[in-house]
């Protein structure tokens, strides 16, 4: 996969095809991969497909500037779509080198399976649905799913629905996604008080670092809605109320875009659970509107657009 | 608190053309309906940026009420199916986050439904003074605070 990738990227800077290629090259830690953006041909042999290429980079999508060939795994893929559906990318600047993907590793779960730090182990190796992994000179196996990402072990669309070049073979979409909602479930088990407790929290250890706005595609506005001062709705200090108040409103406004690519998740410095609100109104716009995010790239963006059958139970 | 003596603040976003009217007409026909509602006049019940809702919340409001056009009546054509799709997301999700789904509250009146008007405020007070005051948002201490003096 990683050799179609190279040659294809290559052919499509030869050909002028693209003016850039967006895609992972090793990171600079140990099982990181860090996105690399590029136009120059020599730099296509840097380019890497393991199991460790999470970023979801159509981030980079609305950043960068003329015709662009794009790694992108299943979700990736999604997001794209809603960035076409937003009217952000035109689908003629992108060359969408699809990668059928099936799940990236949590480095920290694996982790914390062997109570060892990244550095103390030696390598990370996918065999099928076997995970190798080599660690003070001797080799143990996990099951895969052990250390997949949350949203990896629900992923209903790990081939890339949206591609132009296909660089694999097609992967079946999960048959266990109730795995992906452990802690979903947990939370809802609480009641009320406790849930809000939890998030109170939570949110107490947010720094208003934005790397959730930042990594997530869906979060394209050139101006957020938190740096509006006029009326200043949300204040930008770091309080939990202010930063609940800000978390709930991009949930609302990524709901119909989010695509369930675990990005805020990765990227909070402080571990909040992120993906367990984003999670939560993926499933819900599903239930109330079947509507998949990602998956029609011509039809209205959800919260924008309407049925005249939709639910209306919760009015008076 | 003692739930008898509770007053809750409602803050009513009610759109011009049918929900405004429709609370005029309410007045104007002497119906009786609870005083603790606060009217707040959007052009349309699609104005209602979620924000508004958490940010009066935030503010200490015990609920949020958005009354709109009835579906197919908007003065715009489609604001209130937006406010219908947003308002049902927005309520699924605060509850998620432990928020009681009766704090925000939608409906719609039209502008010859003043009875309807004077029922759902006096449905919507009577629900938010059963779960009492809000208490989200303020200091841990104040919050506890508040408890033990009344179980005292």
């Amino acid at each position: 996969m990683e050799a179609k990738l190279r040659q294809e990227a290559k052919t499509l800077l030869e050909q002028g095809k693209v003016n850039y290629i967006i895609g992972y090259e090793p990171g600079t830690l140990k099982f990181t991969t860090t996105p690399l953006i590029t136009k120059n041909k020599e730099d296509v042999d840097r380019l890497v497909i393991n199991p460790f290429i999470a970023n979801n980079l159509s981030v980079y999508l609305t950043h960068v500037q003329g015709k662009v060939g794009i790694v992108a795994k299943g979700c990736d893929s999604r997001s794209i779509v809603n960035l076409l559906q937003d009217n952000q990318v035109v689908r003629e600047n992108v060359v969408i080198l699809g990668v059928p993907c099936d799940g990236i590793i949590d480095v920290g779960k694996v982790e914390q399976l062997l109570g060892k730090d990244r550095d103390d182990i030696d390598s990370i190796t996918r065999k099928g649905d076997k995970v190798v992994v080599a660690v003070d000179g001797s080799e143990k196996e996990f099951p895969i799913r052990q250390v997949l990402y949350d949203n990896c072990l629900g992923c209903e669309l790990p081939t890339p629905n949206e591609c132009d070049i296909l660089l694999g073979e097609t992967v079946a979409p999960s048959t266990d996604t109730a795995a992906s909602l452990t802690n979903i479930e947990a939370l809802k088990s609480l009641s009320l008080e406790q849930r809000w407790e939890f998030w109170e929290k939570e949110f107490s250890r947010c720094i208003r670092c934005y790397a959730c706005r930042s990594s997530c595609p869906a979060c394209f506005c050139k101006r957020c809605f938190v740096e509006e001062g006029e009326p200043q709705l949300v204040q930008p200090l770091p309080r939990w109320e202010e930063n609940l108040l800000f978390q709930v409103i991009r949930t609302i406004h990524v709901a119909g875009r989010c695509t369930d690519c675990g990005q805020c998740d990765r990227a909070c410095p402080v571990n909040i659970p992120l993906r367990s609100l984003n999670k939560e109104v993926y499933d819900l716009v599903g239930r109330l509107f079947q509507y998949k995010p990602g998956t029609d790239k011509d039809a209205a963006p959800l919260l924008t657009g309407y049925e005249a059958e939709d639910p209306g139970d919760v009015f008076r | 608190m003692n739930g008898n003596n509770f007053e809750p603040v409602i803050l009513c976003f009610a759109c011009n053309w049918c929900s405004y009217t429709g609370a005029d007409l309410a007045g104007t026909s002497r119906m009786q309906y609870p005083p603790n509602v606060r009217l707040v006049r959007v052009m349309c019940s699609g104005r209602v940026d979620p924000l508004f809702i958490l940010k009066a919340l935030r503010l200490g409001v015990d609920g949020v009420l958005v009354l709109g056009c009835h579906p197919g009546d908007c003065h715009y054509q489609t604001g209130n199916y937006r406010t219908r799709r947003r308002i049902a997301v927005v309520k699924k999700l605060l509850e998620y986050m432990g928020i009681d789904p009766r704090r925000v509250q939608a409906g719609w009146v039209s502008a010859s439904e003043g009875a309807k008007f004077a029922e759902v405020i006096t449905q919507v007070t009577k629900e938010i003074k059963e779960i009492g005051p809000n208490r989200l948002f303020t200091e841990e201490k104040e919050r506890h605070g508040s408890e033990v003096t009344t179980r005292s």
